[in-house]
């Protein structure tokens, strides 16, 4: 499969990024890893005329972990996510995910900004990171505005940013000292898979022990990584047991909205919403409760 | 120790450096002076009627040096078998695929070429599409070839014993139902080619195949060629699984495009047409009813299945017939009925694939057997113990197993895998299971009708005497055979495994039916086995004469002459030789006679020093209409046994262990045998867990690339212990027999069994993907609650 052809632009900076940006407009795409865009462009889904690598842009690689904020550049790789202990420690389920992204290859050239930005249904990273909280940082020429990723997912492939607006971090608000997190993906195999489903959930406890936050995210079953409202609603207040997590996953699993297709039915998806949610549950306790 | 000098060892391969350093050559890495690229138009409309092509615009694009189509290319009609020749180069009065090819064309640049294929005008005239065996087989149902009413491509009646009365003695019948899905080989290499046709009107393929044979000979007859102006090179090939067993538009297309244009031509599929051209793996259902007496004796099995063949026959007639024959063994089962249907429809054809006919069959069979087992209460081992074969005896439908270690392989796996301490008394979620399997070692016939040799070799030495340099037309296609036939050379030669060069793979080389139906070893091995001994038998007779000592009494060994008497006095022909190579600094000065010293002294007598092998089965048994698919000069045989851990809740299934014992006869290179039969488990696991090509209701495969058509990867890779059972094969060289494709046999039905063994469920349909174990294990939730 041959690529079509286009300009490539380079530049090493984000203000650059963002003039060249605001000079081409839609005709132009961000390059980061490549690993989604390149796959579209050979399929022809995608022709842009102006590419525009962000790779040689260093800022766009910092890990920045303050008293208040996890700040993760939008080219750190999957594959640094998978290695930095930082990330290990504090968003665990952030970890997991980048684990079970594609393969050693892929995760060596995947960045979080590209798997955020390319807004598929099914990535492994939004669902963490919006269970954890996070917003994203966009900066084009006109100033820097921060969107939560609850909101910044609009469609397949579609997303809140404007076509001259660059994502450049991720910031993760420091957690709460009950909390935790889990994430789990299932797929046919084992790697290098689609996922059929995967969900993240995070809960915080208050001093006694009740849940006093939740948020449950569900991949693969919804246009765009869905919020599992009820089941959220169903834990607050409540002392976390096996039986609330049981209730809470058939909860999420009626908030879910997946579709027929050819990698399964609507009906195996919703099931395993549901047992994916309790185990996850079951994780974010355990390391809402073993957390130093 | 080894009775053998050079076989059975773990021998380097001799492709391994090249592959793992990047230097190997494959078509991808090669181009000519001059050379023009090629694409194809292929059908977008499953079933259609062409009522126009206009090639005009594509002819007058620049850079476009040819456009070819029905009109030029001819109508003469190929395909594998004689018997069902359907299909022609190009379409001409209609598409019965997705893919089925219309128009080639040739051009300076991948990129032009593209460009002339979509300026390529066809109208179309659409017809109904029939997708399914019960679609393509319904009343007034859309007929895609004239010559086969009702879609049937072919059809096989056979009954050995009578299975009608043996049921009327069973103590247990038992009917079970089996289906697979569609099968790609996913072969890392998507086939490709280059022909150059040269002032003379000689025409030289370069091409990504299993059987540089059957191309030339296809070649020449689709093209009109004369054949010995036909030559086809196989460079080094990544792998082809049967799907590269015969020649494809591809190859007939560049060869007509270089012959219009005088130029060299490249054609290459992608991934994409890999899987829309198909000829891999059918879709099998299967219905099998056996009955047995009390104590497990198998008496007799009914069978009937229906293949979905897609739109040409490709080796489809060989498939049913080798689906119902390849149950024969290795039971003693007395009596045996087969009703096999191949229905066409418009999806790409199946054909050969890895355990060709036998592999789902093989997994319908071994998991009724457990099923019977445990309605007998006997073990699985001991109810196929009870009924196993042994070397020497015949099956019902004359498949003779000359050798059989089929016992061996089942006590080394049962050994092997502590079976014993923990079959029934393993935790709910885990379990193990077990089956077996044999498969041919060659088909005991060519594709063709023919008195052909299978496998002819030429082996020359280097006329000053230090290499032997072996020319044989066998296919390398990644599973080792060149390093096999080199130390099957050196072996009988008498010399060290360094001293032998290999050149294969070319037409000009002589005749080798190829890499399929796991051949070579034993066929192309004879051949390679009587070269050596000729030459051998010459260079011994010249130092015979020279010497004055009777051939009998002398012996090559590591490249050295051995003489029975003492002190032989050779120092003249020692004289003579070091005088011949005055300044050399690797003259022998003193110790034994070296080969090369009398190989140099064998040409100075006679000249080139050329032997000749040549390989053709025995007379075979079975004289019933289709015996030539099935019967084999030999047998290999497998036993697994696989260990898994089911998820009860998702219905994910991880495969914890696979122990797998083969009887591959003598094991040339033992690396090479452990190889084959891990990548054997790696493919039937895929096969048994994941894979299944797709299509939507316009025909159109939907998962064709490898991201959605899910091969196993490391991750989902067991750990596999294998180990080899040794028979000695009379009718082997060496006493060497198959594994390259026997050892798939067993793995999916031991996948099988051992996922029923961990939730209780059976399930009779593959893949075994998270949902389809999740939704069984449901419905049998639900049964047990009503
Ligand atoms: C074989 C294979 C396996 C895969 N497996 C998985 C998997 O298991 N899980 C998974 O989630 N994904 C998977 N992917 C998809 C892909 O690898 C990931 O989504 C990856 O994170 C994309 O990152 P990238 O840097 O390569 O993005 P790119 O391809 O460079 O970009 C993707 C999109 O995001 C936009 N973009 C990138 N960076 C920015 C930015 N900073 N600001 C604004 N827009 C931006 C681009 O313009 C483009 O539209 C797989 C892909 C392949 C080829």
């Amino acid at each position: 499969m041959l690529l079509p052809k286009f300009d490539f632009h380079e530049p090493k900076t984000v203000n650059e990024a963002c003039q060249i940006l605001a000079e081409y407009g839609a005709k132009a795409r961000i390059l980061a890893g490549g690993t989604d865009l390149m796959v579209n462009m050979k399929k022809k889904i995608l022709s842009p005329q102006q590419l525009v690598s962000i790779s040689r842009i260093p800022e766009l690689k910092n890990l920045e972990a303050s008293a208040d904020h996890i700040r993760i550049g939008a080219c750190f790789t999957v594959a640094d996510l998978c290695e930095s202990d930082a990330i290990q420690r504090h968003l665990s389920a952030l970890a997991e995910g980048a684990k079970n992204l594609g393969t050693p290859l892929i995760r060596n050239l995947a960045t979080i900004g590209g798997n955020i930005g390319s807004a598929r249904p099914a990535a492994d990273l939004p669902p963490p990171l919006m269970a954890y909280g996070a917003q994203a940082v966009l900066s084009s020429l006109s100033g820097e505005r921060t969107v939560p990723l609850d909101q910044f997912f609009l469609g397949p492939g579609f997303t809140a940013m404007k076509p001259d607006e660059i994502l450049t971090e991720i910031q993760v608000p420091a957690l709460p000292a009950s909390s935790g997190a889990g994430y789990i993906n299932i797929g046919v195999r084992k790697a290098q898979d689609c996922n059929l489903v995967n969900v993240a959930s995070f809960i915080a406890l208050d001093a006694g022990g009740i849940i006093q936050n939740a948020r449950i995210v569900m991949g693969c079953v919804g246009p765009i990584p869905l919020r599992a409202r009820s089941a959220e609603k169903i834990l607050i207040g409540q002392k976390p047991d096996t039986a609330l997590f049981t209730r809470a996953g058939a909860a999420a699993g009626s908030d879910s909205t997946p579709i027929d297709d050819f990698r399964g039915t609507a009906a195996y998806k919703k099931d395993m919403v549901g047992v994916l949610t309790r185990r996850t549950l079951d994780i974010a306790f355990h390391k809402a409760t073993h957390r130093q | 120790m080894s009775e053998y000098t050079v076989i059975n060892s773990r021998a380097v391969r001799r492709d391994t450096p090249d592959k793992a350093s990047g230097k190997a050559v494959f078509i991808d890495d090669m181009s000519l002076p001059g050379m023009l690229y090629g694409a194809l138009l292929q059908s977008p409309l499953a079933h259609a009627r062409i009522v126009r092509i206009d090639t005009s615009k594509a002819r007058n694009l620049p850079g476009v040096k040819s456009v070819v189509t029905a009109a030029e290319a001819g109508l003469i009609k190929y395909g594998v078998s004689p018997a069902r020749y359907d299909e022609t180069l190009f379409c001409h009065e209609k598409v019965r695929y997705v893919g089925d090819d219309i128009a080639a064309v040739a051009a300076v640049d991948l990129e032009t070429a593209i460009e002339a294929v979509s300026l390529i005008e066809v109208e179309y005239e659409e017809l109904p599409v029939v997708l399914t065996i019960e679609d393509a087989m319904a009343e007034g149902a859309p007929v895609l070839h004239n010559e086969y009413p009702g879609n049937i491509c072919a059809e096989v009646h056979s009954e050995f014993g009578n299975v009608e009365a043996a049921f009327a003695n069973c103590d247990l019948i038992k009917t079970t139902t089996f289906k697979n899905k569609r099968q790609d080989a996913a072969f890392i290499e998507p086939q490709g080619c280059i022909a150059s046709y040269d002032h003379f009107g000689n025409l030289t393929l370069y091409s990504s195949t299993q059987v540089p044979h059957y191309v030339q000979r296809t070649v020449a007859m689709v093209l009109k060629l004369p054949i010995g102006k036909v030559r086809v090179v196989k460079p080094y090939v990544g792998a082809g699984f049967g799907i590269k067993a015969s020649a494809n538009p591809l190859e007939l297309s560049a060869c007509l495009l270089s012959m219009k244009t005088g130029k060299p031509v490249k054609m290459n599929y992608n991934r994409e047409q890999v899987f829309q051209y198909g000829r891999a793996r059918h879709q099998f259902t299967h219905t099998m009813t056996t009955g047995v007496k009390k104590d497990g004796a198998l008496l007799a099995l009914k069978h009937v299945c229906y293949l979905d063949g897609g739109a040409y026959s490709s080796f489809g007639i060989a498939t049913v017939y080798y689906a119902g024959s390849l149950l024969g063994g290795p039971y003693k089962l007395p009596n045996m009925k087969y009703d096999g249907y191949r229905i066409y429809n418009n999806k790409p054809a199946c054909g050969a694939m890895r355990g060709h006919g036998g592999v789902a069959a093989r997994a319908c069979w071994e998991q009724q057997l457990d099923m019977i087992a445990e309605e007998l209460k006997i073990s699985p081992i001991e109810l196929r113990l009870k009924n196993m074969m042994v070397a020497g005896d015949v099956t019902c439908n004359d498949l003779n197993m000359s050798s059989l270690g089929m016992k061996e392989c089942i006590e080394a796996v049962q050994n092997g895998s502590e079976w014993s301490a923990k079959k029934g008394k393993l935790p709910k979620g885990k379990g193990i299971g077990m089956a077996c399997g044999f498969f041919v070692s060659g088909a005991g016939y060519p594709i063709y009708r023919s008195d052909t040799y299978h496998g002819t070799v030429v082996i020359k030495l280097t006329e000053d005497g230090g290499t032997a340099l072996v020319y044989t037309a066998s296919a390398e296609i990644g599973q080792g055979s060149d390093t096999t036939f080199a130390m099957i050379a050196a072996e009988a030669l008498g010399i060290r495994l360094e001293d032998v060069r290999l050149e294969s793979g070319d037409t000009d080389f002589g005749v080798d039916l190829g890499a399929y139906s796991s051949r070579q070893t034993l066929m192309t091995g004879h051949a390679v086995k009587e070269a050596a001994e000729d030459v051998r038998q010459k260079v011994l007779e010249v130092l015979s004469k020279e010497l004055n000592v009777p051939v009998g009494e002398m012996d090559i060994r590591n490249s050295l002459i051995g003489f029975k008497q003492a002190n032989v006095d050779f120092s003249g022909l020692r004289t003579r030789y070091v005088k011949e190579h005055r300044g050399w600094t690797d003259n022998p000065t003193d110790g034994p006679l070296t080969f090369k010293e009398a190989a140099r002294m064998a040409y100075l007598a006679i000249g080139s020093i050329v032997g000749t092998g040549k390989y053709k089965p025995h007379e075979l048994g079975g004289k019933y209409k289709g015996a030539a698919v099935g019967t084999s000069p030999a047998y290999g045989c497998s036993a697994q046994i696989a260990e898994v851990t089911v998820d009860e809740e998702t219905g994910q299934i991880t495969v914890d262990k696979i122990t797998d014992a083969h009887d591959c006869g003598r094991a040339i290179n033992i690396t090479s045998v452990e190889g084959q039969m891990e990548g054997s488990v790696s493919m039937g696991l895929g096969e048994a867990l994941f894979e299944e090509v797709k299509f939507d209701n316009k025909g159109r495969v939907i998962n064709a690339d490898l991201a959605e058509y899910k091969i196993p990867t490391m991750l989902d890779m067991p750990e596999v212990k294998t180990i080899i059972v040794e028979s000695n094969e009379p009718n082997g060289p060496f006493g060497a027999k198959e594994v390259g494709e026997g050892a798939i046999m067993p793995t999916i039905p031991a996948i099988l069994n051992a996922v029923y063994d961990a939730i209780g469920v059976r399930i009779h349909e593959l893949p075994l993907t998270p949902e389809r174990v999740y939704m069984a294990i449901q419905e049998a939730k639900k049964g047990k609650k009503t």
